[in-house]
């Protein structure tokens, strides 16, 4: 390890510095200086992002055996700040002026612990990077909140998070057991999950614990069974940290499930096959169903983040290499809709901490009445989320549910689960029309119903912008898919290229595989190019 | 009977379980935090009992213990402030009380 690959941990460094930063910032007790604290956030992250870009999409380069720089990293990074830089506007003024040096370094760990995911090449490291994004968020619930319904979300949230971390351990630990190594894969020839998964035949302790690794992250991305705490957590939180929740784990949750596959090259054993099977199916269908019963706005974006996420782990299921064709990359399709997903569903938690209503802050379908008569542009953005996160034009929520069933349509015959697939994808095509009625009865809230008493707005410009930025990038995805989706697949391909192809460049101090990624033609996507005529 | 690697993990297993077990009996929450120890605890003695059978010898799974037992440790500093706050809510730390939440 030299100076020039820790220089590529820029992002990583300037998450810490600044969070450290924010922390002394806060600790002093001045309230002038309180206001630094957000400012300081915002321009961590921005800079961050800065250094992410000018790196550019690394070539696979190994900082330290545990740390493997990849494409992957380079869309994580960059989604993970983008958001990151939304959230912290959103959560601008809400915590109290003493805690908000503490609230604001907390966001900053968890989104370095994003950071980290993605560029894991350990299980050690993959582990400690995921409890590095949950354990921020557990404080952050029962944080600058006087509500006793916070520390009990906080309680409940903390005590699943803790089982689920305990079984993704215990499960990492018969994957070792298995493969003898932690190291996810090598440049060279040395022993790794990704060289013990390409020849061999997965034996039953590696099964149990690819099962038990599923367990312990289907709490970090809500999936069923495994999803009873979302309502309960949501409703509890306050709306601009709840907007972090329905991310912030769910994306680290699903970067560290491509890690582990990719390391396993994609060859996922029937039983784990299955088991996600089945966590889609019921994740899409219990998500919504349940979502269609709350009045609740708060609950009902809860569960339709569950719902979300079985749309994703459909995904997932398809995997980076079922053909050759734009639309069959399953997890390119999974990156641009978390990406797009983070945007929609933060708009909407914007907007409800945007309002109050009768001094409190809005929470029911009821508090939304009136709203677009109160604020005009507010209530059209709150119809643009919700629009995306039911799946129609003109937004980016059509596009990425769009390329989620046409990636499971698209199998071959010659692919074994094709046939389930094609099932599951129609069984989300169901769901979608199921969720459209619940996020329609949003829509006609803010629009149509009338209400003795409206809500009054009560946020200050940075919340506005996050809600700008949040709803207008949804309509230019829509017009223009193609950067970020070619950016999605540069991160889908698996790195881990046979070990014989890979050759080790010590000239230039980088230990690095050159040219894993093969290069993405624009012109092979014919929806995107029609979407642009 | 010389003893193997099965016998780490059958006691590994029968911690987990007991784990499982305190979580969803318990109603106090340091008994919960009690049960979720033991499982991590679990976890670690598998890793080392891996890791002195079947490592390559790198001492991955010792490493990776040593880490567990420190996320041990700031979760049960995170758990003790957690019930702090919800005793001074509640007036108590029996999660049978915390009903507020419920749809």
């Amino acid at each position: 390890m030299n100076f020039e690959q820790l220089s590529m941990l820029a992002p990583e460094f300037t998450m810490l510095v600044g969070g450290c930063l924010a922390l002394l910032v806060g600790a002093t007790s001045a309230s002038q200086r309180a206001q630094l604290v957000s400012p300081l956030a915002f321009i961590t992250i921005v800079a961050a992002l800065l250094m992410t870009l000018s790196l550019g999409t690394p070539e696979s380069a190994q900082v330290i055996p545990g740390l493997w720089l990849s494409s992957l990293t380079f869309y994580v990074r960059c989604v993970a700040l983008v958001v990151g830089a939304i959230i912290v506007l959103v959560n601008w003024h809400q915590p109290t002026a003493s805690e908000r040096g503490e609230y604001m370094a907390l966001i900053l760990f968890s989104l370095l612990g994003v950071l980290l995911t993605a560029s894991s090449n350990d299980l050690i490291v993959l582990f400690f990077s995921i409890e590095l994004v949950s354990i921020p968020t557990y404080v952050l619930i029962g944080l600058s909140r006087e509500d006793s319904r916070a520390s009990e979300s906080a309680v409940k949230y903390f005590f699943l998070g803790a089982l689920s971390a305990a079984i993704l351990a215990y499960g990492m630990s018969f994957l070792y057991g298995a493969a003898g190594t932690t190291l996810l894969q090598t440049s060279g020839d040395g022993a790794s999950i990704a060289a013990w998964a390409s020849h061999g035949v997965m034996s039953g302790t590696a099964i149990v614990g690819l099962l038990l690794i599923l367990a312990g992250l289907a709490f970090k991305v809500a999936a069923v069974p495994l999803h009873v705490y979302v309502g309960d957590v949501y409703e509890g939180a306050a709306s601009p940290i709840t907007g972090l929740l329905g991310f912030v784990p769910k994306l680290a949750g699903f970067v560290a499930l491509i890690q582990i596959f990719s390391a396993c090259q994609w060859d996922v054993p029937d039983a784990a096959y299955w088991a996600i099977w089945a966590m889609a199916a019921a994740t899409m269908t219990v998500g919504n169903v349940v979502a269609l019963l709350q009045t609740n706005v708060k609950r009902m974006l809860a569960y339709s983040s569950v719902a979300h996420t079985g749309y994703m782990l459909v995904a997932l299921l398809v995997g980076p290499m079922a053909g050759h064709g734009p639309m069959h990359n399953g997890v390119a399709a999974l990156l641009f809709y978390i990406a797009v997903y983070g945007a929609m569903n933060l708009g909407l938690f914007a907007v409800l901490s945007a309002f109050a209503r009768r001094g409190k802050p809005i929470e029911t379908l009821d508090d939304l009445a009136g709203l677009a008569t109160v604020s005009p542009l507010i209530g059209l953005a709150t119809a643009v989320c919700s629009f995306s996160l039911m799946g129609l034009p003109p937004t980016a929520g059509f596009v990425g549910k769009l390329y989620v069933f046409s990636s499971a349509f698209s199998l071959g015959a010659e692919h074994a689960f094709q046939k389930p697939l094609i099932i599951l994808a129609v069984i989300g095509v169901v769901n979608s029309a199921i969720g459209a009625a619940y996020y329609l009865r949003i829509v006609a809230s803010v629009y149509i119903r009338e209400s003795d008493e409206s809500p009054t707005p009560v946020a200050g410009h940075p919340v506005r912008w996050g809600i700008a930025l949040c709803s207008i990038p949804l309509l230019v995805l829509f017009v223009w898919p193609v950067g970020l989706l070619d950016t999605a697949r540069q991160a889908s391909v698996p790195t881990n290229a046979p070990v014989h192809s890979v050759k080790v460049v010590e000239a230039s101090g980088i230990t690095s595989a050159p040219n894993t990624t093969p290069p993405v033609l624009l012109n092979e996507m014919p929806f995107a190019a029609a979407s642009r005529d | 009977m010389t003893i193997g690697v099965t016998h780490f993990l059958v006691v590994g297993a029968v911690m987990f379980c007991c784990g499982l077990y305190t979580m969803s009996t318990k109603r106090n929450a340091i008994g919960i935090l009690i049960g979720v120890e033991l499982v991590l605890n679990s976890s670690a003695l598998n890793l080392v009992a891996f890791d002195r059978y079947m490592g390559a010898g790198r001492l991955d799974g010792q490493i990776m213990a040593l880490f567990i037992i420190v996320l041990a440790a700031a979760e049960a500093a995170l758990a003790v402030g957690i019930c702090i706050n919800v005793y001074r809510n509640l007036a108590t730390v029996d999660v049978d009380k915390a009903t507020q939440l419920r749809g």
